[in-house]
């Protein structure tokens, strides 16, 4: 690997001293950060306007023919009973009263009828709002507390579970393992694009010829692929660093929730198999990448070939619930199997527990090999692609040589 | 060594009579043939797919010579070099190097400026040339310090820290010859060197193939300016058809074509091929 350190170090210093590279590193965490804040305001804003709205007065005329509301409760609300359903309507029309509530006989079929005055889109939710607490305060008055509680769907409930005769839990089982499937879909994400803008880089720019013959193609791949994987720690660093300084310095003035990750279990064998799935599946994507940057003159072109690629590879996160739920079946089988959208079958399946022996031995082996041939490939792409600089080499021309 | 009177005459006569036998052309000597071949080509052969691109192809380089590599568009000028230098592997013979195929890690000193050329556009001047004199084998601070003299005397030491995209066209094919002759090259390829190139830096070019042929360096010239390999190459062979046409001195091929120029050769051997024949191969 003669060369590779020299390749290493221009590649990630020269994007450490590019602006783009801190500003998209500190964009993310700030942007991340702005949208919480904005949810977190806007939620709570929301939530003190409910509370508002549901405080608000405003004249109000009811009809129960179901027999369930509080007598008492209407007078909290200063509402007044009517046996006319049509007159009440009228009065609210003209204006006369803010709002009618119509409760029917059988309320479970028929629904509730709220009539009343416009107050604007938001305020007008202060009717059901309104309607509802009326009808749930009057039942809960005749039921005790417990119950309320049940119908409410207000208890918790703890499971215990065993798998061998020791205590098991399944979903903090996969955690760890589970990581390598974030970590897969994070390194794409952040690594993706930098990694097509690299691969073609040398073909737009011209230099092909001048650095083939000073470095080795494989050596120059090497190179940028480990620079980028730095890159993208330091970015992941970027992210995580100031958020391990706050929850270190400033947990208590915050009220963050405490973390304990001592209870969680650890089970090494499913660990070395995520991570054995994990470089695998890092090796077949970059050497996917590698050979789309290769054969595309340009990194305009190579991004539409890699939307393909990210289908492929994305898609059967969709199909999340099956993978844990029917494991057996043939689709789940196939995805598994197939070598391009196998990463996240297995890497879920791995963490999940259900990925049997057959299907862990068949994934690993026909991912392995696949990431092989495709590295292979894509170093013979690059090594000819490259020196195609203004057209899109078709896989025969490039064979032939 | 004493030699005496009578000796002396003899000698005398002797050099008399052989300068006389190669004027005559009887016996002909050029300052390359005497020296040993560092390049060897022997029936190179390139196939991409069906189509055969080079037959056959044989010629040698010699040490301290500055060899002209002709033809026109199309005729294997660039696909001999590429697989010279390991980029292509070839279909068939052998091209070595100093007795060996040519690997980065060969440790033979390249000084290569291909046809298709530029340099990586946002990084700065300084960084560009260290990067590539690092490649070369050069220490950092050599590097350093090999490009901030060639940056003096093509009067571009102010640029030093200027991204490359902020260069002009020539500036920028000063930077591209500078990081070509980086490490002191033995074997320097120039492939269509002065392409493109404004009259100051077509001067600066010369001056480099002359400076380095005077220390010995070995000068491949891929060209169709024959106004330029007269003036500069020892030797020349004229590539047609993926063959070697016309391979010798530059006073073997003027004498095989009744003494015309190159230019005048050039054009009766490639007066008939399409002019638009597209790209170089």
């Amino acid at each position: 690997m003669y060369n590779l350190g020299t390749v290493f170090r221009f590649e990630v210093i020269r994007s450490l001293k590019k602006k783009s590279f801190w500003i998209m590193s500190l964009a993310f965490p700030l942007l991340i950060g702005a949208i919480f804040a904005v949810i977190y305001f806007s939620n709570q804003a929301t939530d003190q306007a409910a509370n508002d709205t549901k405080n608000q007065k405003f004249s109000l005329v009811v009809t129960d023919k179901s027999g369930l509301i509080d007598k008492q409760l209407l007078q909290q609300f200063d509402a007044t009973e009517s046996d006319n359903k049509q007159a009440s309507i009228d009065d609210v029309v003209n204006g006369k009263v803010d709002a009618y509530f119509y409760y029917p006989d059988n309320i479970v079929d028929s629904g509730v009828e709220i009539y009343a005055k416009d107050v604007g889109l938001f305020d007008d939710g202060r009717y059901e709002a309104v309607a509802k607490a009326l009808l749930q305060g009057s039942v809960s008055m005749t039921v005790d507390a417990d119950k309320t509680a049940v119908l409410q769907d207000r208890v918790s409930f703890g499971t215990t579970t065993y798998k061998d005769g020791v205590k098991f839990d399944g979903i903090q089982q996969a955690i760890i393992p589970g990581i390598f499937l974030v970590l897969f879909y994070i390194v794409i994400a952040m690594f993706g694009n930098q990694m097509l803008v690299s691969t073609t880089e040398e073909k737009e720019n011209r230099v092909t010829e001048m650095i083939l013959t000073t470095i080795q193609a494989k050596t120059l791949i090497i190179g940028k692929i480990l620079s980028l994987v730095t890159l993208a720690m330091i970015q992941i660093s970027i992210i995580l660093i100031p958020i391990l300084i706050a929850y270190a310095f400033m947990h208590n003035q915050l009220a963050l929730p405490g973390l304990d990750l001592t209870s969680l279990p650890i089970d090494p064998i499913r660990i070395a198999i995520g991570a054995v799935i994990f470089s695998l599946s890092f090796l077949l994507f970059t050497g996917l990448l590698v050979a789309i940057g290769a054969i595309a003159p340009t990194a305009k072109e190579a991004g539409s070939f890699f939307g393909v690629v990210a289908i492929l590879l994305f898609g059967p996160l969709y199909a999340a619930t099956l993978f844990i739920s029917a494991p057996d079946s043939p689709i789940v089988r196939f995805l598994t199997l197939f070598p391009l959208t196998a990463p996240i079958p297995l890497l879920l399946r791995n963490a999940v527990g259900n990925l049997s022996f057959i299907d862990l031995v068949l994934g690993v082996i026909i991912l392995a090999i696949s990431a092989t041939l495709v590295m292979l490939i894509a170093v013979r792409l690059f090594r000819y692609g490259v020196l195609e600089y203004s057209r899109r080499m078709s896989l025969k021309e490039i064979f032939r040589r | 060594m004493y030699l005496g009177g009578g000796s002396r005459a003899c000698a005398g006569v002797l050099i008399l009579y052989v300068e006389l036998l190669i004027s005559q052309g009887i016996i002909v000597l050029t300052r390359a043939e005497s020296k040993e071949s560092i390049i060897k080509i022997d029936n190179f052969r390139m196939d991409f797919g069906h189509k055969t691109v080079i037959k056959d192809l044989s010629f040698e380089v010699k040490k301290g010579e500055v060899f002209g590599f002709l033809g026109s568009n199309g005729s294997g000028k660039t696909t001999t070099i590429r697989a010279l230098l390991g980029i292509y592997q070839p279909t068939g013979g052998s091209l070595l190097v100093e007795g060996k195929v040519f690997s980065v890690s060969s440790g033979i000193r390249l000084g290569y400026l291909p046809e298709e050329r530029g340099l990586y556009k946002k990084e700065t001047v300084i960084d560009i040339m260290v990067y590539f004199g690092q490649l070369k084998g050069l220490s950092k601070s050599d590097a350093v310090q090999q490009a901030n003299a060639y940056l003096k005397r093509v009067n571009l030491s102010d640029k030093a820290d200027t991204r490359i995209d902020k260069l002009s066209g020539g500036q920028q094919q000063k930077i591209q010859l500078g990081i070509t002759i980086m490490n002191n090259p033995e074997l320097l390829i120039l492939d269509e060197p002065t392409k493109g190139f404004d009259p100051v830096n077509r001067r600066l070019l010369m001056d480099i193939i002359e400076e380095h042929q005077k220390n010995g360096t070995i000068v491949i010239f891929v060209t169709h300016q024959m106004e330029e390999v007269e003036r500069l190459c020892d030797r020349a062979l004229l590539l047609k058809d993926g063959k070697a046409y016309a391979y010798g001195s530059i006073k073997d091929i003027k004498s095989k074509f009744g003494g015309a120029s190159l230019d005048d050769i050039f054009l009766k051997v490639y007066g008939d091929e399409n002019e638009a024949s597209g790209e170089d191969l």
